[in-house]
């Protein structure tokens, strides 16, 4: 099994705030990695730097290999990224906006179709995808941006906070996609959450970051076992007091 | 143009024209508002005009002599004039008779009169404006009443001049003047008044219509880049395998055809607006440009071209530089307000001056701004001087490359993300 991600002393300093404080952790291919932990506990940060987007104070990380800062333009190629709290183009429908992001990855225009298709049919929104984006309700809007940054299956989506905000049907569709579509098309998930029994649901691994720092990483069983918790959030409870 | 380009151009331009600020703004706004100013200007001119087809004066005559007479009969004789006698005893009663009635000027003829002019003594002769609104039509025709008596007068001079001079028929005009002009070192039969009032006319007409374009090309780029902040979309373009460059170019490139696409609309609107006053200067003689070797020739055409596009696209490329700036579009336009004017302003001082007439302070500060070269170059459209302006689209694209350097690199960078001006503390803090 190859690595999709390699975090190595991590650091990332805004000023004077240390955001990242010697973040380490491995990804593995095919499997749906979660990062979880309070807000402000430095998962965006983290999701940003190996997305491209933000240059590490320190430290060293890997895509498939391809190191996020000498290499990014390579990255790129590899990864989706779904930010927290994204948007869509307001004036645009959800069709002319798939087609738009679909645009910058597909091969060809029959490629492009058949990417619209896939992400249309995981979004499940239907003809709606024929209104614009303005009209659209949260959980609508993060429904198409969801199959966006799947429909390229790309060999790492990452995804920050894909529920947020979500009632539960918009939240259990979300989750349902991102289960299956890991599973179907070999696409490696980081994702990060401070929702630890959604996590719980979905992640193959799982990290528990604050402040910067993960303080225990392993599968959700494994971390109940280990700290005799009924659930993520009591595992969470226990080791940040210790912290 | 490759593919990621042209998808992210026909992104731009599909948004932009689908907002309906811009839309509404942007591109019917001045198709409406334009004309409408036209309109109600005509209308007033028209009323104006109809006001001048009778000038209602009122004469009262305390002289009775044969001089007095003469005014009364030169007054009612003459086209448009609708007079109106009033008998009174005083000045007093006339003026409440003249209140009370639609007349704007009141011609008294003093006790005396005749008999002064007769004996070569300076006789008096009063013009009353009848102050009502204190609008324009008013002042037409009272200016109009006062235009009169004065011919009248000058009639009475040439009258009495004559009755001395019978043999030199010109004692009155003895010089016969001629106004003409020298243009690139040749003598044309052209009045030069006639020749300054259209080239203000177009030094008036290019630096608004440059500043309308640019004004609406940089709020355009800035908000591009400002909603894709606001709306957290840039963060996914950002992560997409498209270069910084791409992005950035095409977000320019969408934003100069919607500005094209509003700059048209703008030319629309105030064609016809101009339009609206082209029967007021119907009796003014039409110049031949190309006769008296002034007529543009199209070298200088593409020359004003170039030099608009350079200008465009450095205020685009600051634009861009600026919004990266702001946290929202509010932001973005709050920035760009403090920008623009500064580097928009000065170049007015070219409609009432020359550069070379400015001190030399503030025609390097001019000649540093970049909007004011497409200006110099129009004047080179008239004076054929084709080196200014060629130095100047050297000098803006140098300007524009440096502006978009910094761009590509804050693209490039995470400062996109990260970077802002909070207005409040007025100091560029960071994430």
């Amino acid at each position: 099994m190859s690595v999709a991600i390699e975090s190595v002393d991590l650091v990332k300093v805004f000023g004077n705030i240390k955001a990242l404080d010697n973040l380490t952790f491995r990804v593995n291919e095919g499997g749906i990695y979660g990062l979880i932990g309070p807000n402000g506990a430095g998962k965006t940060t983290t999701l940003r730097i190996i997305s491209t987007l933000i240059l590490p104070s320190k430290g060293l990380v890997r895509v498939f290999g391809h190191d996020v800062v000498h290499e990014a333009a390579e990255v790129r190629k590899l990864i989706t990224y779904l930010p927290e709290e994204a948007g869509a183009y307001k004036n645009l429908s959800g069709y002319e906006y798939l087609q738009f992001m679909g645009g910058f990855s597909s091969r060809d225009t029959a490629d492009l179709r058949k990417m619209v298709e896939d992400a249309a049919r995981i979004s499940g929104l239907g003809d709606r995808l024929k209104d614009r984006v303005k009209g659209y309700s949260k959980g609508m809007k993060r429904r198409l941006l969801v199959a966006r940054a799947l429909m390229n299956k790309p060999k790492l989506a990452i995804l920050d906070e894909p529920t947020s905000g979500l009632d539960v049907l918009h939240a259990y569709h979300v989750r349902e996609i991102i289960k299956q579509y890991a599973k179907e098309h070999n696409v490696t998930i980081l994702l990060s959450s401070h929702n630890m029994l959604e996590v719980e649901q979905i992640c193959d691994q799982v990290a528990l970051v604050n402040k910067g720092k993960i303080i225990v990483e392993g599968t959700p069983s494994e971390l109940k076992s280990k700290h005799k918790a009924a659930n993520l959030e009591e595992v969470f409870v226990e080791v940040a007091g210790l912290a | 143009m490759p593919r990621p380009l042209l998808n992210i151009v026909t992104k731009e331009v599909k948004e932009m024209m689908r907002d309906p600020r811009i839309l509404l703004g942007m591109v019917l706004a001045p198709l409406i508002i334009f004309p409408l100013m036209g309109f109600a200007l005509r209308t007033s001119t028209e009323a104006m005009q109809e006001s001048l087809r009778t000038v209602p004066i009122a004469i009262a005559d305390f002289d009775h002599g044969a001089v007095a007479r003469n005014l009364t009969d030169f007054l009612k004789s003459m086209p448009n004039v609708k007079t109106e006698v009033i008998e009174a005893q005083s000045i007093d009663e006339v003026a409440v008779v003249a209140q009370a009635s639609n007349v704007t000027s009141v011609v008294i003829i003093p006790e005396g009169f005749s008999s002064n002019v007769t004996a070569g003594v300076k006789a008096a002769l009063k013009v009353y404006g009848v102050f009502r609104s204190g609008g324009i039509g008013e002042s037409l025709t009272f200016s109009a009443a006062q235009s009169l008596v004065e011919l009248f007068r000058q009639n009475l001079i040439s009258e009495t001049v004559q009755t001395r001079f019978p043999e030199n028929q010109n004692v009155l005009d003895p010089l016969a003047i001629s106004q003409e002009s020298i243009i690139k070192g040749r003598p044309v039969d052209v009045n030069p008044s006639a020749l300054y009032s259209f080239t203000q006319a177009q030094s008036f007409s290019l630096p608004l219509a440059l500043f309308m374009l640019i004004i609406l090309a940089m709020q355009l780029a800035s908000t591009s880049v400002a909603t894709e902040k606001e709306e957290k979309t840039l963060e996914t373009l950002m992560s997409l395998p498209l270069s910084r460059f791409t992005l950035l170019i095409g977000k320019l490139a969408g934003s100069t055809l919607v500005a094209a696409i509003g700059a048209v609309a703008t030319i629309f609107g105030v064609v016809y607006y101009m339009g609206s006053f082209a029967f007021g200067t119907t009796t003014q003689p039409s110049i031949d440009l190309a006769a008296i070797g002034i007529a543009p020739s199209l070298l200088s055409y593409a020359i004003l071209g170039v030099s608009v596009f350079v200008a465009l696209l450095s205020a685009l490329a600051l634009a861009v530089v600026i919004s990266v700036f702001a946290e929202d579009v509010r932001g973005a336009q709050s920035l760009l307000g403090f920008v623009y004017m500064p580097l928009l302003i000065p170049m007015f001082a070219l409609m009432f001056t020359d550069l070379n007439a400015l001190p030399f302070g503030f025609q390097i500060l001019l000649l540093a701004l970049p909007f004011t070269h497409p200006m110099l170059a129009a004047r080179a459209t008239i004076t054929g001087d084709y080196l200014t302006p060629v130095l100047g689209i050297g000098y803006v694209a140098i300007f524009t490359l440096v502006i978009l350097y910094i761009a590509a690199r804050l693209f490039a960078t995470e400062k996109i993300l990260t970077a802002k001006i909070r207005l409040g503390r007025k100091k560029i803090k960071e994430e």
